[in-house]
């Protein structure tokens, strides 16, 4: 085609996504200013964001002044589901965007009143692979992983493993009803990121929150320290 | 389909670094094994983000990088197609080391019609 043009090779060397990372970056800083500790909770579609944090926000009435963006393709349904727990949600419509994006948390974040607000959730679009390569300025990225889904996810899904800085695995109430080889699954979370912590849940019916609210109330404490110092 | 939003923030990437009024004919970027990326998918996306834009016509040259295999008995490190593998050693949890990557390594354009010889100089220069 070009033989007779010459051309010129222009070495770069830089990350695709440098945009979005900084921007990420920025958001990460106010963030850290106000002592505000930010939660990317990242899994697939029914794997449970929206109820674990239902759940979550019902257990921190009173104690925590919580906010929460959730990312949704099309629909109010899940922005509707949190706000009956939280007076402060914004809902991010995606259109067909598969996976937040730092612009627009940045952009979410002007919405909300985040005076005196100590702990902010990000429910991601429901999705295992790309929302963990968009940065969004969080502090920690949780991968929730479900028994309905299959043990094999986490091996099937080694780039949110190795990015989580916790994993769950909710709807454990169906352990009964589903063969799920829990140790199995563990393993595999283990050889992608040897120190992560796992906790077994159910939105449903409570079991095991209390743990990932420790873990939480740690997570809130580093950050409001962390502005302190 | 990630691969869209990739394209995209690449193509905007790409308009940036270009030198003005020069052709892009080539973009090479790596991507680690850890990204999921689909060569295919990614080649689509690109020609649609390029259409009727100065991209347009550009190629798109994917470095797929394997995954990088580090074993925690005997301390061997290779490259894997496959992320589960057992060692050589007979271990059988090597661990990855890598495969986040996703970078834009370079771009070829046009040389300037003007001063030909002086461009290619530049070019050289900048690829050492
Ligand atoms: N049995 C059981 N069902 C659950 C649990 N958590 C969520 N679900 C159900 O799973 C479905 C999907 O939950 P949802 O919160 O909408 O998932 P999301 O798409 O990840 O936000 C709903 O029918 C929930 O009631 C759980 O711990 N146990
Ligand atoms: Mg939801
Ligand atoms: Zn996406
Ligand atoms: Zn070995």
């Amino acid at each position: 085609m070009s033989e007779q043009v010459k051309t010129t090779r222009i070495p770069i060397v830089e990350r695709v996504l440098e945009a979005n990372d900084q921007l990420a970056e920025t958001v990460r800083s106010e963030l850290a200013r106000r002592g505000i500790f930010a939660i990317d909770l990242i899994g697939a579609p029914g794997s449970g964001k929206t109820a674990l944090l239902e759940a979550t926000l019902r257990q921190l009435k009173g104690r925590r002044r919580p906010a929460v963006l959730v990312g949704d393709l099309a629909t109010r349904r899940d922005g509707d589901r949190l706000a009956r727990w939280c007076d402060r949600v914004v809902q991010i419509s995606t259109g067909d965007g598969c996976h937040l994006e730092a612009g627009q948390v940045r952009d979410a974040l002007t919405q909300l009143d985040l005076d005196g607000v100590d702990i902010l959730f990000i429910e991601n679009v429901g999705n295992l692979i790309c929302p963990v390569g968009f940065d969004l300025g969080q502090a920690v990225k949780v991968g929730l992983f479900s028994l309905t889904e299959g043990d094999d996810k986490a091996a099937k899904h080694p780039y949110l493993v190795t990015a989580a800085n916790l994993v769950l695995l909710n709807k454990i109430d169906l352990a009964p009803y589903v063969s799920f080889d829990r140790s199995g699954f563990e393993a595999d979370v283990r050889l992608l990121n040897a120190n992560v912590p796992i906790l077994s849940v159910s939105a449903t019916t409570g079991e095991g929150l209390d743990r990932w609210l420790d873990w939480l109330d740690r997570g809130v404490s580093g950050a409001q320290g962390a502005r302190a110092t | 389909m990630h691969e869209f939003s990739i394209a995209e923030a690449l193509a905007t990437q790409v308009l940036r670094h270009a030198p003005p009024g020069r052709r892009v004919r080539e973009v090479e970027i790596r991507v680690g094994a850890m990204r999921g990326l689909e060569p295919d998918a990614m080649q689509m996306c690109w020609d649609a983000v390029t259409h009727e834009t100065a991209l347009a016509g550009s190629v798109l040259v994917m470095d797929m990088l394997p995954w990088s295999l580090a074993c925690p008995a005997c301390g061997r490190v290779w490259e894997s197609p496959v992320l589960f593998a057992e060692c050589s050693c007979g271990e059988v949890s090597p661990r990855p080391t890598a495969g986040d990557e996703l970078d834009l390594v370079s771009m070829t354009v046009d040389d300037d019609d003007g001063e030909p010889e002086a461009t290619a100089a530049k070019g050289e220069a900048g690829a050492s």
